[in-house]
């Protein structure tokens, strides 16, 4: 029989190594647009993981500071400057 | 045999590290401003995440573990042992949040600075801007 917090540290595991790909994902793309959705990827797996290391008020602040705001303000640097990194 | 919450748990460990590491080389080594700024970013969610995860006191109780959360609002004695038994490390967990507002704050003055030198020299190449004179 399977503990209940092996599960918890498993499902921590995944996320973490999700995380490590779309970290991957998000640095090596050349098109600014991707990178910053595959930067929201990892920062909602990284809330995720804060919710799991029992730390719930650091996953509000975290939610909309890090997948709300920094796209947001990042995407609206994107359309104001070049859409696609060079060479 | 191999304890199945060390493992998993360098798992995690392991994955932040090269999370640090990846998002280093994007500071460093990316020509464009915008993808330093991501970059920077991921570096200081990753760094945040490391504190928060050394705060996890799992090896001085393991199973059962609760957030740092007091439900009584008269605690008694017994309540506050209680709480320090179970309760993961508050502390990292108040500096964590305060570096999340700090890296906020920083950010849009890093994106301020990106747009100033977009509308002066017309890139965000950091090779072409060190080639640019006067």
């Amino acid at each position: 029989m399977v503990e209940a917090s092996v599960i918890v540290l498993g499902i921590m595991a995944l996320f973490a190594l999700s995380s490590t790909i779309a970290t991957y994902l998000a640095i090596t793309e050349r098109s600014l647009v991707k990178a910053v959705l595959y930067s929201a990827v990892q920062s909602t797996l990284y809330a995720l993981i804060y919710y799991l290391l029992m730390a719930p008020d650091i996953v509000l602040v975290y939610v909309p500071v890090s997948v709300g705001l920094y796209p947001a303000i990042i995407l609206m640097l994107i359309k104001k400057t070049e859409k696609e990194e060079e060479g | 045999m191999i304890d199945v919450f060390t493992f998993l748990f360098t798992i995690c460990m392991l994955s932040i590290v090269v999370n640090l590491g990846i998002s280093l080389y994007g500071v460093l080594y990316k020509p464009s401003l915008i993808k330093k700024i991501i970059s920077l970013t991921i570096f200081s969610d990753s760094a945040n995440i490391t504190a928060i995860i050394i705060g996890y006191v799992r090896w001085r109780n393991p199973g059962e573990i609760a957030p740092p959360v007091l439900l009584n609002p008269n605690p008694t004695l017994e309540d506050i042992e209680e709480f320090a038994k179970v309760a993961v490390d508050p502390l990292p967990q108040a500096l964590v949040l305060t570096a999340i507002v700090i890296g906020l704050a920083v950010t849009l003055f890093l994106v301020f600075l990106t747009l100033q030198i977009y509308r002066f020299y017309g890139t965000t190449d950091v090779r072409r801007i060190a080639k640019l004179k006067g």
